[in-house]
């Protein structure tokens, strides 16, 4: 295990019951403070990989390292309740870990923070898909995680939607610089937002491949057309 | 228009009924008229009938809330007493209510606890079914999210659980009005005398006494009465999960 490792996989293996290994002897470090996205071609164990990662799945032999800190996750769907208001879904983490201190004052400025802050007395049918993606976002970051942890976030919303969010997310990332781990089928977001890019792949899943992704910080929308980062997707394309 | 069609669909139905019960005599199909002589004629013990049927309906139901919703909240945390315990569940609903109507007068005597009995043994099932599949149906996805923060069994149980099986609930309640007043009908035909006087009872004397139309117009009663407590369910399901739930406001 790395030093600066926030979360470590050594020697890891898990398998569904009945099912063949999707990991035997997995071996993957995520740093402290930084972006990881995780990606492959579906099925190839992405999503099993976060929980397991997160502490929702436990591994059939080998050991997560760190991975018992604060954590939270954002899920693919916004995964709100529905009959709970805004601002009650945001803050459900505090409300489940019994730390209520200054709830009110933080879930508003959890809204604030993305957004969403005259929203708070809505309930989520209100709310358009990407409103209900930032208050899933919201309610991620309210318990100031040190491991956030994301399930192709943006792959449910619209193009224009999925830029904005996304601009959002790294300016928060930029004020807490908490490690995050995701997972997206899009090579094109992954090299945008992350500092490292994790391909996966194979029966039973191994890292095939691991990329530094090399463009400054802070990073605005205009990368999206820039050189540098269609190179580095198609580097990271003929690895898949 | 969809308020007035039910209407007129009745106003036919009346007018049809009308037209053929001048064909036939009275004991085998008396007009609209002498049925409606019947509910607002003097000395009837019609409306009585109906309180005392209402009110096994409505205990009935109760009864079947508390029997079935407790019984799919220990399903739920006890998976081996479902395995256990849901066949026979099941098998009961198989038994006609009338064969098991005159064993429970013989357990419990004349009079309104059978017809109470009846009403939640017809009841019970549709809304054990519907809460235990509600409670089983939190997406995946919900239910990590209560994983990864902790969240206590109970909490897991207050704040996700009995929320979304909330809706599932309900439409089983909704069935469940509707066969408790059947229930209760049957309990009478079988175990009331007439003393207080029921629905059931009266329709059953009725019969015997060839006065068909005091028969329509218990049946006319009754009907109402199931649409009375399906009406008091719909409320209570719009007040609860109407703001969130497509089913709870339509």
């Amino acid at each position: 295990m790395m030093a600066d490792g926030a979360l470590s996989f050594s020697d890891l293996h898990f398998h569904w019951p009945d099912h063949p290994p999707l990991f035997a002897g997995l071996k993957l470090v995520f740093r402290q403070g930084e972006i990881t996205a995780v990606v492959g071609e579906s099925g190839c164990g992405k999503s099993t990989l976060l929980r397991l990662a997160a502490g929702l799945l436990s591994p059939t032999q080998g050991i997560v390292s760190g991975g018992a800190s604060n954590r939270s996750l954002v899920f693919q769907s916004p995964n709100l309740l529905p009959w709970r208001t805004v601002a009650s879904n945001v803050g459900l983490p505090l409300a489940l870990t019994g730390d209520g201190s200054a709830s009110t004052s933080r879930v508003q400025a959890a809204l604030d923070a993305v957004g969403l802050g005259h929203d708070g007395e809505k309930l989520p049918r209100m709310l358009s898909g990407g409103m209900q993606m930032r208050a899933g976002l919201a309610r991620a970051l309210i318990t100031a995680p040190d491991l956030l942890f994301m399930d192709e976030p943006f792959a449910a919303l619209d193009a224009l939607t999925r830029h904005r969010l996304q601009q959002d997310f790294l300016a928060l990332w930029r004020a807490r610089r908490h490690t995050v781990v995701w997972v997206t089928h899009d090579i094109d977001a992954a090299v945008r937002l992350s500092d490292r890019v994790v391909v996966l792949g194979g029966q039973p899943g191994i890292v095939q491949a691991e990329f530094l992704v090399n463009l400054p910080r802070p990073r605005g929308a205009d990368l999206r057309h820039d050189p540098r980062t269609s190179a580095q997707v198609q580097q990271i394309e003929s690895a898949l | 228009m969809r308020r007035l069609l039910p209407v007129l669909v009745a106003l036919g139905i009346l007018g049809i009924w009308g037209l053929l019960s001048t064909r036939y005599p009275p004991v085998l199909l008396p007009s609209p008229a002498e049925v409606a002589q019947e509910l607002v004629g003097p000395h009837n013990r019609l409306w009585a009938a109906a309180w005392t049927t209402f009110f096994s309906s409505a205990l009935g139901l109760l009864l079947a809330l508390g029997v079935g919703l407790g019984g799919a909240l220990a399903f739920q945390r006890f998976q081996w007493l479902e395995w256990g315990l849901y066949p026979f569940a099941l098998a009961m609903q198989t038994v006609p209510i009338v064969i098991i109507a005159p064993l429970l007068v013989v357990w419990l005597g004349y009079g309104v606890p059978v017809a109470v009995a009846t009403a939640a043994l017809l009841a019970f099932f549709p809304i054990l079914t519907g809460a235990n599949l509600g409670l089983r149906s939190v997406p995946q996805e919900q239910l990590e999210l209560f994983q990864l923060h902790g969240a206590s069994r109970s909490k897991e149980l207050l704040l996700l659980r009995l929320p979304t099986a909330l809706p599932f609930l309900f439409s089983g309640l909704r069935t469940a009005a509707g066969l408790s007043v059947i229930g209760a009908v049957v309990g009478e035909f079988v175990g009331s005398f007439g003393d207080p006087p029921s629905l059931g009872a009266l329709a059953m004397a009725a019969l015997r006494g060839a006065r068909t139309e005091a028969s329509f117009a218990a049946i006319g009663v009754a009907t109402f009465l199931a649409l009375g407590l399906f009406a008091a369910v719909r409320w209570a399901e719009r007040r609860m999960i109407g703001t969130w739930h497509p089913g709870g406001s339509s």
